[in-house]
């Protein structure tokens, strides 16, 4: 079975939110406070004009992680959250009672609560609006100018994110918190 | 796959909403069970080719199509200019589409000009209320059509608005040039034969100065550029006041004092001429008056170190750069540039970047300045008619060369000051908002009040549409069919924007709203022509009046359907029609060459058929070669060679600072300025102050500022960052609108047009932007 | 079980105290009401979580009064339980008052989760086995049962046998259940500062803590502070079982605190360095929640029983402190500290601060407790019945 992950390129991102717009408008994600399933961190340029070291000024495009071993489905009471197709970790809206647990317990900010459906919701890597209708790519990763998010099956050896990975250095987020992310920033 | 929960039913939910006009989401109650998932009406599902028009790029996107509603818009792949993305703000042109606020019916002015009164009327009410007074307009001024004016933003359908200038027979016609990129242009053109294509994909060293590229986007340009720095393939040398996310993926950043860029290139000439590190083949072969350049500039003692003290920048840096690009050279460039004029040295800067970048001999050669190739379009002349009564510019005296597209400070200033040799008694505007995007608005308003008629074509209530006699709705551009276009270049295509749905409410394309005008005026107009116009008296004379006045019919450029003319400017390439419509790009041989090389990468075109190098080794210049000197602009007062002049150097008094402007990648112009997603991506602009500065005046961020300048004052939120000089001041442009009818966009964040001043550089009028000192009060 | 005609039941002895405990009932209950108005009318929105800060002052006040109900559930276990004879008097009431605060924390608990109807349902067919608040709800469930039954056997229908089985019950799944909720924090790898056994553990000793105070405010009501003998010699123990179990609990945050900061652990260190900074934990948690009581208990040696009535009062404002910092200390480091914006400053320690109406839910759900406990006195003899 296919386990899906994405490799980031993430030197190539200008932070220009596209990926974040084109999420909002594919997933439907409301224009709300707090309603966010992607965004691009950014580490604020260090030193003091004119001498700012340029390296310090990074940009991070998040996401959910999809975590292999996912704290947020582990602390749910109900499984609305679990493991999907694919390795996705998804959430069952029908079964999310709203305790919010898994919010606190992802460690990457990934979750929110989505006001239309008063459950929690999070970036599902498209498979319900892309995916499913056979799509191969995210709309995160199709719309980003500098084409920073390669999306693709980690258990396909021949699979672009699959050689990416074993011919680059990647690190990855939080991952001594053991919850096998499946987010790689190739460097 | 499994399909868990469509989330497009809420989507479609939302936007069905905001159609009617605004509903605000209900939260749910404590016992409400999440909505059960939805089935995807799969059939329904239409993809339609078309072109974002959120800015100039026109990025091919295909737009998802469901029950009428658009729903999602993806890139297109098949576009070589657009690399097959969509930026945030071509995602976001579905929320153009169904902005509440959008112009719905035509509308007439009901109350004092500015008052924001209007009554709806029908289009035909509406024709008739322009007949009637642009006839009286033009009996009273004796047939001298010049005396109405033309403006437009810059759009695919500007060709359209543009014949019915021609065919009205005016001399004013105004657009962005001249607020933009006007110097840039003639300054590459006039030295090097062309603006010219950065190719960014294969350059080895890139300066840019002033440029954004992180964050002003230009295709294929950001993204060929930002793939390859960070130590890929590309060294990147940011100059900019900012640190803008430009410099933060560059090698090197140099902070230089605003308007001084020329200096700065001065500079790096120097070194290279007098290390002798110019590719000398190049120079030998292909320039022109070379020499005479070279005397002038080590004459004038253009050194590093005297640049350092106007500039600001490191002279140790200055000679590293200069050495570092004549060592990747011709694979070199220093990038020309977009929104380019600064300040009054504006011309000269473009006429020294392009030099140094030629003496490198990175020009016409993959890796450097291309020129590219186009594929052309059957173009179908349609006749102007010339009228002996129309007078000349007004401002074609106010600077060297003011070309086609006017000045529009001089103008503007000139018609209010009354130095006007005839009036000017009409604007028809075309999707621009010279309220916000012409330094003084205060003085465009005046101007706008001045006018006995202005009719405005647009989408959105801007402060212009505002200040409009009549108010004709346009439909976006996801609802119309416009001109098919050609995009030279390295790897050259023809893309088409086909009509996603059909128009909203009244709305209608700019096509078909220049066809009913012009009926409803051309018979009117005649008649005036035929009283005042002697020509056309004897012409009748001899001719019967038929034959006359169907050279002066303002209804021919609009006889046909925008589709069927797309057919036929095509018809050379064999099939191009169809695919256009199907697909939205064609090119020559594309299902040979397309290729997809990833998941991410598609060729264009195989290596071999890229257009680096097309001149030839001749440049579009009146010699064939590089021009380092123009003589004949010496006769207009304008510099024959660049020249520093120590009047370009611009003293800021303690406590003021230097007012910037510029863009984020969110926004483009005041044209998004109501866009609700992406001010849900960044609600406002905010005032860049030093951080150092910030501190010993008090100000934390998000205190209120009212900044001020000698012309007037705004209001905005403070950020103090470290990212900008101590005398500087940066914000955005395209916030702080005046118009309640948009209601985002009203009074949010801070309005430059309000403070820059609006003087004007010496070569086409462009008006300077960056030249203005203001002062800051925490309110 | 007397009689009782309403009338009967809104009757009592107007001295100024109960007026005064009256009108707090009256006020507190109809904020309960008013803030769950509030929350039916327009959700999650008057409250202020955040996707940062996602757990506020409702969990805090679960949290209160299941340990509140814990607590009087195993101090009353001393006596009828353990058969330590000087507490079984106390039996009835603190069953009594375990039902009412149990049920006030379930009450509040309600008007906090998105989908209390989803949550029985899934909750039986889809278990999350994996997950400590399935095991905390459960097991609470079933406490609650259990506690129902033990009163149900010592008050209405008593049969000493049942009551002492479903005590013993009551008490090992409510014992079981409270370090479940501890480990709904201790269970969190991602915010260090609560990560790890302590939770679990200390959520058992402050229960103690927290049901010996509950003795001492309820006997203080009960009494007017004028103790029968054979009361007072129960408080004074039950004073020195307190002092003992303070005493333990300042050597857990000390050394919790040390712990923490020893070594500089990233986010933990910092996290609880901020936590204890804050007036919330050296004033609300350290001065009143323990050193007060503790302090008097001291100087006494536990005999000054009136005194210890009043330090109880202290006591429980603390232990609202430490509830309400349990759950804000464990959010208060940003899960990215990196800005998602320009215009933003980046993110240091998450704010949070309740609003009305989770103030109202809240705070409420105390008047929700003593009106349960005001109608259970009048209901039920909740004091001693001489057998033997
Ligand atoms: S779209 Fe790409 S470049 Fe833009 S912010 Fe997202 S990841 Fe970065
Ligand atoms: S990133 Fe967070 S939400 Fe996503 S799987 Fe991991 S723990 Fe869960
Ligand atoms: S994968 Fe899809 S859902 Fe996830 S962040 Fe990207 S666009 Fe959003
Ligand atoms: S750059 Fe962005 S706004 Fe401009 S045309 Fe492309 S997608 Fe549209």
């Amino acid at each position: 079975m296919a386990r899906y992950g994405m490799a980031l390129n993430y030197k190539n991102c200008i932070n220009c939110r596209a990926c974040e717009s084109a999420c909002k408008e594919e997933n439907g994600v409301l224009l709300l406070p707090d309603h966010y399933r992607i965004w691009v961190g950014v580490k604020e340029a260090e030193g003091q004009f004119p001498n700012i070291s340029i390296a310090s000024q990074t940009y991070h495009p998040s996401q959910c992680q999809h975590c292999d071993n996912a704290p947020c489905q582990q602390v749910c009471p109900t499984n609305a959250t679990y493991y999907g197709e694919g390795g996705m970790v998804m959430v069952d809206p029908t079964k999310c009672i709203l305790c919010t647990y898994c919010i606190n317990a992802c460690p990457y900010d990934a979750r929110y609560v989505d006001n239309r459906t008063n459950t929690v919701d999070k970036c599902t890597f498209c498979s319900d609006t892309r995916l499913a209708n056979g799509e191969t790519t995210t709309a995160c990763q199709a719309t980003c100018p500098t084409k920073v998010r390669v999306f693709g099956d980690l258990d396909d050896p021949n699979s672009e994110i699959s050689l990416l990975l074993a011919n680059k250095e990647y690190r990855q987020v939080k991952e001594h918190l053991g919850t096998k992310p499946k987010l790689f920033y190739i460097l | 796959m499994k399909v868990e929960i469509s989330r497009r039913r809420f989507l479609q939910g939302s936007v069905a909403m905001s159609i009617a006009g605004g509903v605000s989401m209900s939260s749910s109650s404590m016992m409400a069970s999440a909505a059960t998932p939805a089935k995807k009406v799969g059939n329904e599902d239409k993809k339609i080719a078309t072109l974002c028009e959120m800015c100039v790029n026109k990025c091919a996107a295909i737009a998802h199509v469901r029950n009428g509603v658009v729903e999602k818009l993806d890139p297109n792949p098949l576009f070589p200019k657009s690399r097959n993305m969509l930026c945030a703000r071509g995602n976001s042109g579905i929320q153009a589409l169904y902005d509440p606020d959008r112009l719905k019916y035509p509308l007439i002015r009901d109350g004092e000009k500015g008052s924001g009164k209007f009554k709806r009327v029908s289009w035909d009410e509406a024709y008739a209320y322009i007949n009637e007074k642009l006839t009286k307009i033009l009996d009273e001024e004796k047939d001298n059509r010049s005396t109405v004016a033309f403006c437009a933003g810059e759009g695919m359908a500007e060709h359209t608005f543009k014949s019915f200038f021609t065919m009205f027979g005016s001399s004013h016609f105004l657009n962005h040039a001249s607020l933009c990129l006007a110097t840039t242009v003639s300054g590459y053109s006039l030295t090097i034969g062309g603006y010219g294509i950065a190719d960014l994909d294969n350059a080895k060293y890139v300066i840019m100065a002033g440029a954004n590229r992180a964050e002003a986007i230009v295709t294929p340009d950001t993204m060929d550029m930002f793939k390859r720095t960070n130590g890929r393939g590309a060294k990147l040398i940011t100059v900019d006041p900012r640190f803008t996310n430009t410099a933060a993926k560059s090698d090197k950043w140099l902070a230089i004092n605003v308007g001084t860029d020329l200096a700065f290139v001065l500079a790096l000439t120097y070194v290279v001429i007098k290390e002798e590190r110019y590719n000398k083949a190049f120079v030998e072969n292909y320039f022109n008056g070379f020499e005479e350049y070279k005397n002038h500039i080590l004459n004038n003692n253009y050194t590093p170190e005297w640049a350092e003290k106007i500039t600001g920048i490191k002279a140790k840096d200055i000679y590293e750069v200069a050495r570092d690009f004549m060592a990747h050279a011709p694979q070199a460039i220093y990038y020309q540039g977009r929104r380019t004029t600064w300040s009054k040295n504006d011309f000269q800067l473009r006429r020294a970047q392009a030099i140094f970048s030629a003496l490198g001999g990175g020009i016409d050669v993959k890796g450097g300045i291309c020129f590219g190739k186009s594929l052309p379009l059957v173009e179908h002349d349609a006749v102007a008619p010339m009228y002996a009564q129309a007078k000349p510019r007004i401002e074609k005296d106010e600077a060297a060369v003011v070309g086609g597209s006017g000045s529009w400070v001089a103008f503007r200033n000139m018609v209010l000051e009354n130095r006007s040799p005839y009036p000017i008694r009409a604007l028809f505007n075309y999707k621009h908002n010279p309220m916000q995007n012409m330094p003084n608005n205060a003085k465009t308003a005046e101007f706008l009040k001045k006018l006995d008629l202005v009719v405005t074509i647009d989408t959105m209530p801007s402060d212009t549409v505002m200040l409009s006699d009549v108010i004709l709705p346009e439909c976006t551009y996801l609802e119309r069919t416009d001109p098919v276009v050609s995009y030279g270049g390295i790897e050259p295509s023809i893309a088409q924007r086909n009509k996603a749905i059909d128009p909203m409410f009244e709305s209608k394309p700019v096509m078909e709203i220049m066809r009913g005008l012009s009926a409803k005026l051309t018979k009117p107009l005649f008649e005036i022509t035929k009283k005042y116009d002697e020509d056309v008296q004897s012409a009748i004379e001899d001719d019967d009046e038929e034959t006359v006045y169907a050279e002066f019919d303002l209804t021919k450029p609009f006889a046909h359907d925008q589709a069927e003319l797309n057919v036929n400017a095509v018809a050379k390439y064999e099939g191009a029609a169809d695919i256009l419509k199907e697909k939205g790009v064609f090119y020559p041989n594309m299902n040979e060459y397309f290729k997809k090389v990833g998941v991410n990468d598609y060729e264009y075109y195989p290596e071999h058929k890229r257009a680096y190098s097309v001149r030839n080794m001749k440049f579009n210049t009146p010699s064939g070669k590089i021009e380092c000197s123009v003589p004949a602009l010496a006769k207009k007062g304008i510099d024959a060679m660049p020249v520093w002049r120590s009047e370009y150097e611009m003293a800021i008094p303690a406590g003021k600072f230097r007012f910037i402007t510029g863009r984020h990648a969110q926004f483009t112009q005041s044209g998004t300025s109501n866009n609700r997603l992406l001010l849900n991506l960044v609600p406002q602009n905010y005032a860049w102050i030093n951080k150092r500065v910030a501190e010993k005046l008090g100000i934390t961020f998000g205190d209120k500022l009212e900044v001020s300048s000698k012309i007037g004052k705004t209001t905005i939120k403070a950020y103090p960052t470290e990212k900008i000089g101590p005398d500087t001041l940066f914000f955005v442009h395209g916030f702080g609108v005046y118009s309640k009818a948009l209601s985002l966009g009203y009074n949010n964040g801070g309005n430059d047009a309000a403070i820059i001043e609006d003087g004007i550089e010496p070569m086409h009028g462009s008006s300077c932007l960056h030249d203005t000192i203001v002062e800051i009060r925490k309110v | 079980m007397q009689t009782l005609s309403l009338k009967k039941l809104f009757n009592f002895e107007k001295t100024p105290l109960n007026v005064v405990m009256a009108v707090t009932t009256v006020a507190l209950l109809a904020a309960f009401m008013a803030g769950a108005v509030a929350y039916i009318l327009h959700g999650h929105h008057v409250y202020n979580v955040t996707r940062q800060h996602p757990w506020g002052l409702l969990i805090a006040m679960y949290v209160f009064f299941v340990v509140s109900s814990t607590g009087l559930c195993i101090i009353s276990s001393i006596g009828h339980v353990f058969g330590i004879p000087e507490f079984q008097q106390i039996g009835k009431r603190a069953i009594a008052g375990a039902i009412i605060t149990i049920s006030s924390g379930f009450a509040v608990i309600g008007l906090e989760i998105g989908h209390p109807m989803t949550m029985l349902i899934y909750n039986v067919l889809t278990p999350g086995l994996t997950s400590a608040i399935w095991w905390m709800g459960t097991l609470y469930g079933l406490y609650l049962t259990f506690i129902c039954l033990e009163f149900f056997f010592l008050a209405i229908k008593v049969n000493h046998t049942f009551s002492k089985l479903f005590g013993i019950c009551g008490l090992l799944v409510g014992l079981a259940a409270h370090s479940n909720l501890g480990a709904v924090f201790g269970f969190l790898v991602s915010r260090p500062s609560a990560n790890g056994v302590f939770y679990p553990v200390y959520f058992i000793l402050s229960a103690m803590i927290t049901g010996c105070y509950l003795i001492f405010l309820m006997y203080g009501f009960r009494y007017k502070m004028n103790f029968p003998e054979k009361v007072s010699v129960m408080l004074v123990k039950l004073s020195k079982i307190l002092g003992m179990l303070l005493a333990v609990l300042i050597f857990f945050e000390a050394w919790k605190i040390i712990t923490a900061l020893y070594g500089d652990m990233p986010e933990r260190a910092e996290t609880i360095l901020h936590a204890v900074k804050h007036p919330n934990f050296w004033f609300g948690e350290l001065i009143l929640g323990m050193l007060i009581p503790f302090t008097i208990i001291l100087l006494s040696n536990a005999k000054a029983i009136k005194a210890t009535v009043y330090a109880s009062i202290s006591g429980m404002v603390g232990i609202f402190f430490m509830r309400y910092d349990l759950v804000h200390d464990t959010l208060l480091y940003p899960m990215t500290t990196l800005k998602r914006s320009e215009y933003q400053v980046a993110p240091t320690f998450v704010e949070y601060f309740p609003s009305a109406a989770e103030f109202a839910i809240g705070f409420g759900g105390i008047g929700l407790a003593l009106f349960l406990y005001y109608v259970a006195d009048k209901v039920f003899n909740l004091d001693e019945t001489t057998q033997h």
